[in-house]
């Protein structure tokens, strides 16, 4: 019952990445489902029009309720430990977001009960099909809904966030002394503020198309679907990066925690950070060059300069690697596991940033593998990761290391599996979102080993839940700081009590743990 | 891929983009992986290996800044001038086509020998090009968004209601291509196939006047 009314940051944010973490057992489903579908070519186990809302609503759960709010859960519980701050800014206000959220992500859950089913347009749903009365019913007004709640959550968490970043950091705790995770979430927390504003406004729109005849997106009526594109992407690209650089906060600390080393070359990943976030609001049109109707060359060349930024955090990863002392644990080797498979997502990202190669790639499985590397293979195993790493202060208990470092081959062998295959099927001309396929070229034997890959990575997925019930059952003891990292949140007991600190150790620079050895 | 053959020669303008960046991704990716797996082989914990105290090298810091900078320049600089060869149009095609597109289906207009193909989705409809000629196709959308893709031409362009989408393709290599709608428009949108026949001029005239007198 305590938890229902809890303001305390630490219980918020186990609530929110555990919430995170049941809808992505829903996402997970009906991810099995198509895979299911997939794996023949001309199969018609499931009609088109449920097809279509399991692709919609796996989209729509994974991006909107795992994989952006588990890092804002994470940085929750987090960022008020590694300032050395009791608690949020604003702790009231930091229930209620919990809450929208969880009660967003239900409402657009209901619309699978709904008459006409849930939402069936894609997680874009781009106007004007998703405007249409026929096969967009109850359910895309419960999509609108429920992502109108989360985008409040969202905003909310952000505007507490920076607060606290700013005015609630400890005596000695300087900007510059902040931990990598702390900086990358005041980046996040920023763009959350320039992007989901427009995703509101766009929501909004299309709820007065669909019942008070606005006719914003309709062309028949002087209205303008190339709006919309760049409406919903403007929302949608920088969305792309709240979704990644939690993660490479997760990532830096991991790395630096087990190369014994700290950070290499900290000043330049912070200012990579904040290069990433203003560039991300210039490149949306790159999601729209086969229109026709954008200035493909201006949204190319940006698209491209954000390697430069993401190439320097490889370099400092690599760097605090460089003369370490390496432990190879369960963390690090989602952390090593999360750098190969994210920087296939970054190379093919330069590809398809390219205009002549996006007119291949575009609306195929190139793009879906591309950024299927980023979110899974990027930061879900920086989830999955996170986890592991920080599961013994959130609970006192220690997680089996060997079912981690199995879980851990499983999904990275599962995981590539299944998507280093699509992009040759992209090149080859099977479209995203198509509920078969003809049986031409490799697609039959391509869309099989990815369907092979997609059931190893849903045993690796058994395994960490397996591991993590395991560990209530067994209770083995973490202690405070069980690997010897080097931020605040490992000063404090495992869990911390209720405020905390009862005392901070002097803060002298961006490890004061290692200082005081 | 190095054996794959465009059907236009559009396509080999974009094919060559695609083997470039194929070719950097390859070089650079090679490297970066090596500098992340060389260390778990160096410096194991296990193997008493003790860390080092280092927190920064500016001069290097510096370098892998402007390296990937300029790498980026070089493939903007090639995007560039390939786009560029691709949209072009030229003002006097052989042929002009309208295509159509429509939940869930295509409809292709030759204006000027005044036939009409419409396809259902049982019946995905035909489109002929004549070989080593320029065709000037002129797409539209009557009710959503869709995308016209020939997977073997490596080009799509998207239909988009309001609005008219221009650009050449210059087949050359005769046979039949698969086609197919590429933006999510709805229920049909799996069987909004087409196929496109690329004939030599004198069967091209023929499939003209073929589908000239089988017009409604």
């Amino acid at each position: 019952m305590s938890w229902l009314s809890t303001t305390d940051h630490k219980r918020i944010g186990i609530l929110y990445m555990a919430a995170s973490l049941g809808f992505f057992c829903i996402g997970s489903a009906l991810a099995a489902l198509i895979r299911i579908q997939l794996a023949r070519p001309d199969q018609h186990l499931i009609d088109p029009h449920l097809y279509n809302q399991i692709f919609t609503m796996h989209g729509t759960l994974m991006i909107f309720f795992v994989v952006a709010p588990f890092g804002l859960g994470l940085a929750n519980y987090l960022v008020p430990l590694q300032i050395g701050a009791p608690d949020m800014a604003f702790p009231r206000l930091n229930a209620f977001s919990v809450w929208i959220f969880i009660l967003g992500g239900l409402t657009v859950c209901s619309g699978l009960f709904a008459a006409g089913g849930a939402a069936a347009s894609g997680w874009t749903a781009y106007a004007p099909l998703s405007e249409l009365p026929v096969g967009a019913g109850a359910g895309q007004d419960l999509w609108i809904a429920g992502l109108l709640m989360t985008s409040i959550s969202s905003v909310v968490t952000a505007i507490n966030l920076l607060v606290t970043i700013l005015l609630y950091r400890a005596p000695g705790m300087t900007m510059w002394r902040m931990p990598i995770f702390t900086w990358e979430m005041a980046a996040t927390s920023l763009l959350i503020l320039m992007a989901f504003p427009p995703l509101m406004t766009t929501l909004a729109i299309l709820l007065v198309d669909r019942h008070l005849g606005g006719h914003f997106f309709d062309a028949n009526a002087g209205g303008n679907p190339i709006l919309y594109q760049h409406l919903f992407w403007f929302f949608g690209h920088p969305e792309v990066y709240v979704m990644i650089l939690p993660y490479f906060g997760v990532i830096t600390e991991i790395v630096s925690t087990f190369s014994r080393k700290p950070v290499f070359g900290y000043v330049g990943l912070v200012i990579s950070a904040f290069a990433i976030a203003g560039l991300s609001m210039g490149v949306w049109a790159h999601h729209m060059f086969t229109t026709g109707e954008v200035s493909n060359p201006f949204f190319a060349g940006v698209s491209f300069l954000i390697a430069v930024p993401t190439g320097i955090k490889f370099f400092n990863w690599i760097g605090t690697m460089w003369k370490g002392s390496i432990e190879l644990t369960t963390p690090m080797l989602f952390a090593i596991g999360f750098m190969l498979n994210f920087l296939l997502g970054g190379i093919t990202g330069v590809m398809v940033a390219s205009p002549p190669i996006d007119f291949q790639a575009q609306d195929s499985y190139f793009v879906v593998s591309h950024f299927h590397y980023v979110l899974v293979g990027g930061s879900l195993f920086a989830i999955v990761g996170a986890v592991f790493f920080w599961f013994p202060k959130f609970s006192g208990f220690r997680l089996s290391e060997r079912l981690g470092t199995w879980c851990f081959g499983l999904l990275f062998v599962g995981f590539n599996a299944t998507f280093l295959p699509m992009y040759e099927m992209g090149f080859e001309g099977m479209p995203r979102r198509v509920d078969t396929y003809a049986n031409v070229g490799h697609l039959a034997v391509l869309n099989l080993i990815a369907s092979g890959g997609a059931a190893i990575m849903g045993a690796g997925l058994v395994l960490f839940a397996i591991a993590l019930v395991l560990a209530f059952v067994k209770r083995v003891p973490a202690g405070d700081n069980p690997w010897d990292a080097s931020t605040l949140e490992w000063a404090t007991t495992s869990p911390p009590p209720e405020h905390n600190f009862t005392e901070l150790p002097p803060i002298r620079s961006e490890h004061p743990l290692w200082d005081a050895r | 891929m190095g054996a794959f053959d465009p059907g236009t020669s559009q396509g080999h303008v974009l094919l060559g983009d695609w083997q470039i960046f194929l070719w950097t991704a390859a070089i650079v990716g090679a490297i970066v992986v090596v500098l992340i797996l060389l260390p778990l082989f160096l410096w194991r914990r296990r193997d008493g290996a003790a860390p080092a105290r280092f927190q920064g090298n500016p001069p290097l810091e510096i370098a892998y800044t402007i390296l990937p900078l300029l790498i980026v320049l070089g493939l903007f600089w090639v995007t560039l001038t390939r786009e560029r060869r691709v949209e072009a149009q030229t003002p006097t095609p052989y042929a002009v086509v309208h295509v159509d597109a429509f939940r869930w289906s295509w409809r292709f207009v030759y204006p000027a020998e005044g036939v009409v193909v419409t396809g259902t989705p049982q019946h995905p409809p035909e489109m002929a090009l004549p070989l080593g000629e320029t065709t000037g196709i002129v797409l539209v959308s009557d009710d959503v968004d869709h995308s016209f893709w020939v997977p073997d031409f490596l080009f799509k362009r998207d239909a988009i209601p309001g609005f008219v989408n221009r650009f050449d393709l210059t087949p050359t290599r005769a046979g039949v291509f698969r086609g197919e709608c590429a933006e999510f428009c709805g229920l049909g949108h799996t069987d909004m196939t087409f196929s496109v026949r690329v004939l030599p001029l004198p069967a091209y005239r023929a499939w003209l006047a073929a589908h000239r007198s089988a017009a409604p």
